[in-house]
């Protein structure tokens, strides 16, 4: 005799598949961004999940539990050294989840989980919001939900409906999530917990120039930023140097920037002549202060300063994309012909060989003006047999010498630097920017994309009579660098065979087929779409969208309240049509019916509550003879539609005509 | 029986216990998206949210147009299962999704329906303990349903008049009384049962002895029937609440629900005599439940 049945409580298999599916999901995120046994360990706990979960078995002792959990932090601290930052957190809740998931069993630990995979959405947008982070999160969502649908539908095994019932949410909750991101308030907490700066050193970009710093970016094809130009006023390729830092401090080959800039005073431009280049810039986020703009940036965009050199910093480190908007000339602005202290821009390094110096006195005889200076020292670079390469292999302690006399081999930051280097040997002030150069125009989003393998490092020499004036030695050795872009360039090399890195080759050519270029083409205006549209659009966004709407200035309390009503009242919209369009179909019939018994009552043929509805019409037919014929089809009509198994909707109709006539007619 | 008005007396939508969770949830993404005015966090701040409030609508109307009919219930001991059969009917123009069904003042009993197609019904039966002898109400149906996302649970309260009897737990260790002449009424009564005379035939009930099956009947392609005789008997079987030799009057009604048993099993004819009623001997399924029904009544 059973007493009491025991329910089963164990999570269904199908709920679970599709969590595990949605966690799944969750990981590209961690890769890459974690240490990569972090996300490993949580695919083996996964896995080891669904072994145990058809034996019933699932991690039972508190004891285990606990030296899982003593294991993980001694893993995490000393792979970190401490816990505290962005990624070792993240690791900690990946890695407790893993033992969330070995322990639940119970159909109420499946919401948790669910919960759990929540947080690891939000964690995965912490360590990366790229697009494709921001598509793997949606379809985690997205799994989420069909899990937590499948789990409330029970063992119906059907595939598609619950995915179905998700995407329909998913597709209802869209015209609310666009209000909620545009008008729900963005506060900003006073406390902000600190993201620790460890991804610095996956961006190309450094305020300290060496040799090989630049060429190590020429495999990287990540995005440094994006550039759009609003007016239609676009540059030239060659002409297209986006100036990032001006370095002013010189030793040989290595150059340095300051560390931290200060401002030129907003009043020491002097009127500019031509007309500007008004950019849209989308910088992605670096976690370092510089910005990006085409030579020369005269009027610059709030939270950021032109310093000394006239390049932008931001005043806040970029750890978010960024989009702001900038003028440049193709002049520099407050490019004063007379230099004040020369000192600083003669900097030389401490030891310089006399064969350098014999090589710049060379150049300098009979009181050469530096114009003339300049000439040789760029044809010096062209008729000596030095060769343009991303990877002109190291240059050691004496690398100035070495690349001048001996290899004749480098990139643009041997060129740069070197001929940098040499000015001020010669008495020219001279400075090294570095920067972009270059970037490939998307023809579907209208923007230009400048990636890491585009940085570039040139220099400008002071003029007396000119002031600054940019000189890029790398355009004498290898013009068609400058010209074509670096990946055209390097195309062009390959097929005149003087690449030989076939696979590249390979990947190229495809990477050139139209499909491809035209999907690629796609994806970068998407992403270029949700960098500035989404991500973006933050507190300061908001405002300026706010006023451009006319509904600034009130507090936040007015827009929660005033997103709410309005997502409740298109809640309620929403629910009575639902209503109206499941609502049982008896009903209706079953009301009108009543209507009819009112309307034969008032006539005088009242209805028993015990009679049917044959009885009754038999009844109200001798009652009231005019209306018998109406009597009758109405008691048909209501049997036909009540009784019979399927009931069409024309009968509806003609009921409902048949009552509303029915005392109108007597 | 039909339940055809839901009466609601309270607010029909309630959170659930995971509503707390994405309370959590929300809150650490939001103040997660503050600190850092990360505009994707907040993304997924807001779709959460905006899912969640979709699926309102959608849980509210999840019972819409959905009716549970309990039908009748067979009586049990104490002790054993009673069985509620209900039909749920959808007659609304949507698939119902995850009903439960539950007995708020009866038990934790709880049984779920994953889907009801529109137009369809279906049928569940809720099984829960018989605790005490007697005749009880069940008072409430419960329909609830969380679906989609089970953070909110919407009620139906169906009144629910039926009455279900619970018979006393058939228990003892007292051996059924020999043939009683205590009555006094020496009858030339003849019982049905074993005996020598041919009595007739009646439609076999399953589970009998195959013994007295009447098989020239099956031969002739008639339905199973089994052959009655008749014996006389010289007393009568009464089983009375006094004679029960118990202090607990419980005990005592689970005695005789005992030997009501053994008796039927027996097919000794018996007879149940209470301080209030008596019930004149016979034998046969209707009696068996006549005589218990008035153990479970008895007060």
């Amino acid at each position: 005799m059973k007493i009491l049945r025991k329910q089963d409580t164990r999570i269904p298999r199908r709920p679970l598949l599709w969590l595990a599916a949605a966690l799944l999901f969750t990981l590209p995120p961690m890769f890459g961004t974690l240490p990569s046994w972090v996300p490993l360990l949580f695919l083996i706990a996964l896995a080891a999940k669904f072994w145990m979960e058809p034996k019933g078995y699932h991690l039972r002792s508190l004891v285990w539990k606990l030296v899982l959990v003593a294991l993980i932090l001694s893993l995490l601290f000393f792979s970190y050294g401490s816990l505290r930052g962005i990624e070792p957190g993240v690791s900690l809740i990946v890695m407790l989840t893993s033992v969330k998931i070995l322990e639940a069993h119970t159909a109420r630990e499946f919401h948790i989980m669910i919960m759990v995979a929540w947080v690891l959405c939000l964690c995965g947008f912490f360590l990366s919001q790229n697009l494709a982070i921001a598509l793997c999160l949606l379809i985690a969502f997205t799994l989420l939900l069909v899990g937590l649908i499948q789990f409330h539908r029970g063992s119906s095994s059907a595939f598609w409906p619950p995915v179905r019932t998700a995407g329909k949410l998913l597709a209802q909750a869209t015209p609310l999530i666009v209000l909620l991101f545009l008008f729900f308030p963005r506060f900003s907490t006073g406390f902000r917990f600190q993201i620790a700066s460890q991804r610095g050193s996956s961006t190309g970009f450094s305020d300290h120039l060496s040799p090989g710093s630049v060429s190590s970016l020429t495999n990287s094809s990540a995005v440094a930023f994006r550039a759009e130009f609003p007016d239609g006023k676009i540059p030239t390729l060659g002409a297209m140097y986006w100036r990032g830092v001006v370095m002013w401090h010189g030793e040989g080959l290595e150059w340095n920037a300051p560390k931290n800039p200060a401002a030129l005073p907003k009043t020491s431009q002097s009127p500019l002549r031509s007309e500007g280049v008004r950019q849209w810039i989308t910088i992605e986020p670096h976690d370092a202060r510089w910005m990006f703009a085409l030579d020369w940036p005269a009027n610059w965009p709030s939270g950021a300063r032109l310093a000394p050199g006239n390049y932008l910093w931001s005043d806040q480190p970029i750890h978010k994309p960024r989009r702001y908007e900038v003028t440049s000339y193709p002049e520099i602005p407050n490019n004063q012909p007379h230099l004040g202290e020369r000192e600083p821009l003669l900097q030389l390094p401490a030891a310089i060989s006399p064969a350098a110096r014999a090589l710049v006195q060379s150049w300098t005889t009979d009181k050469a003006a530096p114009r003339d200076i300049v000439e040789k020292a760029l044809e010096f670079f062209r008729t000596q047999g030095f060769l343009y390469s991303p990877s002109p292999g190291e240059y050691g302690k004496n690398g100035l010498d070495e690349f001048l006399f001996h290899r004749r081999l480098g990139f643009c930051e041997h060129y740069a630097a070197s001929f940098a280097t040499l000015m001020r040997l010669a008495g020219v002030p001279a400075r090294v920017v570095t920067g972009y150069l270059g970037g490939e125009y998307n023809e579907i989003g209208h923007f230009f994309l400048v990636r890491q393998a585009d940085a570039h490092a040139w220099c400008e020499i002071w003029f007396p009579d000119l002031g600054w004036q940019r000189i890029d030695p790398t355009a004498v050795v290898a013009p068609d660098r400058v010209n074509l872009g670096f990946n055209s360039f390097l195309e062009r090399r390959a097929a005149a065979g003087q690449l030989d890195n076939t696979q590249g080759v390979l990947a190229r050519k495809l990477a050139h087929w139209p499909i491809f270029a035209r999907a690629r083409l796609g994806w970068q205006t998407l992403s270029y779409a949700w960098d500035t549209r989404v991500l973006s659009f933050d507190g300061e966004e908001q405002e300026s969208f706010f006023a451009s709407v006319g509904i600034a200035g009130h507090g936040p309390i007015f827009f929660i309240v005033g997103t709410l009503v309005i997502a409740i009242a298109l809640l309620a919209l929403y629910a009575g049509w639902t209503y109206l369009r499941t609502r049982p179909r008896g009903n209706r019939v079953k009301i009108m019916y009543e209507i009819f018994c009112r309307k034969a009552a008032r006539l005088g043929a009242p209805r028993n509550p015990s009679e049917g509805p044959l009885d009754f019409s038999r009844r109200a037919t001798r009652l009231l003879a005019n209306d018998s014929e109406r009597i009758r089809s109405i008691a048909e009509a209501y049997i036909a539609l009540r009784y019979a198994p399927a009931s069409d909707p024309m009968t509806l109709e003609q009921f409902a005509k048949e009552v509303s006539a029915f005392v109108r007619t007597s | 029986m039909r339940q055809g008005g839901s009466s609601k007396s309270r607010f029909p939508l309630a959170p659930t216990r995971s509503f707390a969770g994405l309370l959590f949830v929300l809150a650490a993404i939001w103040y997660a998206a503050s600190s850092q005015n990360n505009a994707a966090s907040y993304l997924l701040l807001f779709a959460l949210m905006s899912v969640f409030l979709v699926s309102i609508p959608r849980t509210l109307s999840n019972l819409g147009g959905v009716q549970a009919t309990a039908e009748s219930i067979k009586p049990a001991f104490a002790g054993q299962e009673v069985s509620l059969p209900v039909e749920v009917t959808n007659e609304s123009r949507a698939t119902r999704y995850g009903i439960a069904l539950t007995l708020p003042d009866l038990s934790d009993a709880r049984e779920h329906i994953d889907e009801i197609p529109a137009g369809k019904a279906a049928r569940t039966v809720l099984r829960f303990p018989a605790a005490t002898r007697g005749e009880h109400q069940i008072g409430r149906l419960h329909l609830t349903s969380v679906y989609p996302l089970g953070f909110l649970k919407v009620l139906k309260q169906l009144p629910t008049p039926q009455r279900y009897v619970v018979y006393p737990k058939p228990a003892g260790d007292q051996r059924l009384p020999a043939e009683t002449a205590r009555s006094g009424q020496r009858s030339s009564r003849r019982e049905l049962g074993e005996g020598d005379d041919f009595a007739g035939v009646r439609p076999y009930v399953r589970g009998e002895s195959q013994r007295h099956i009447d098989w020239k009947a099956v031969a002739r392609g008639q339905a199973l029937m089994t052959k009655q005789f008749t014996a006389e008997s010289d007393g009568l079987l009464y089983l009375d609440l006094a004679a029960v030799q118990l202090d607990d009057l419980e005990a005592r009604l689970s005695q005789l629900a005992l030997w009501i048993i053994e008796a039927e099993r027996a097919r000794r004819p018996y007879g149940l005599r209470l301080p209030a009623a008596e019930i004149p001997p016979s034998l046969g399924e209707s009696h068996l439940h006549r005589c218990l029904r008035a153990l479970a009544l008895f007060k």
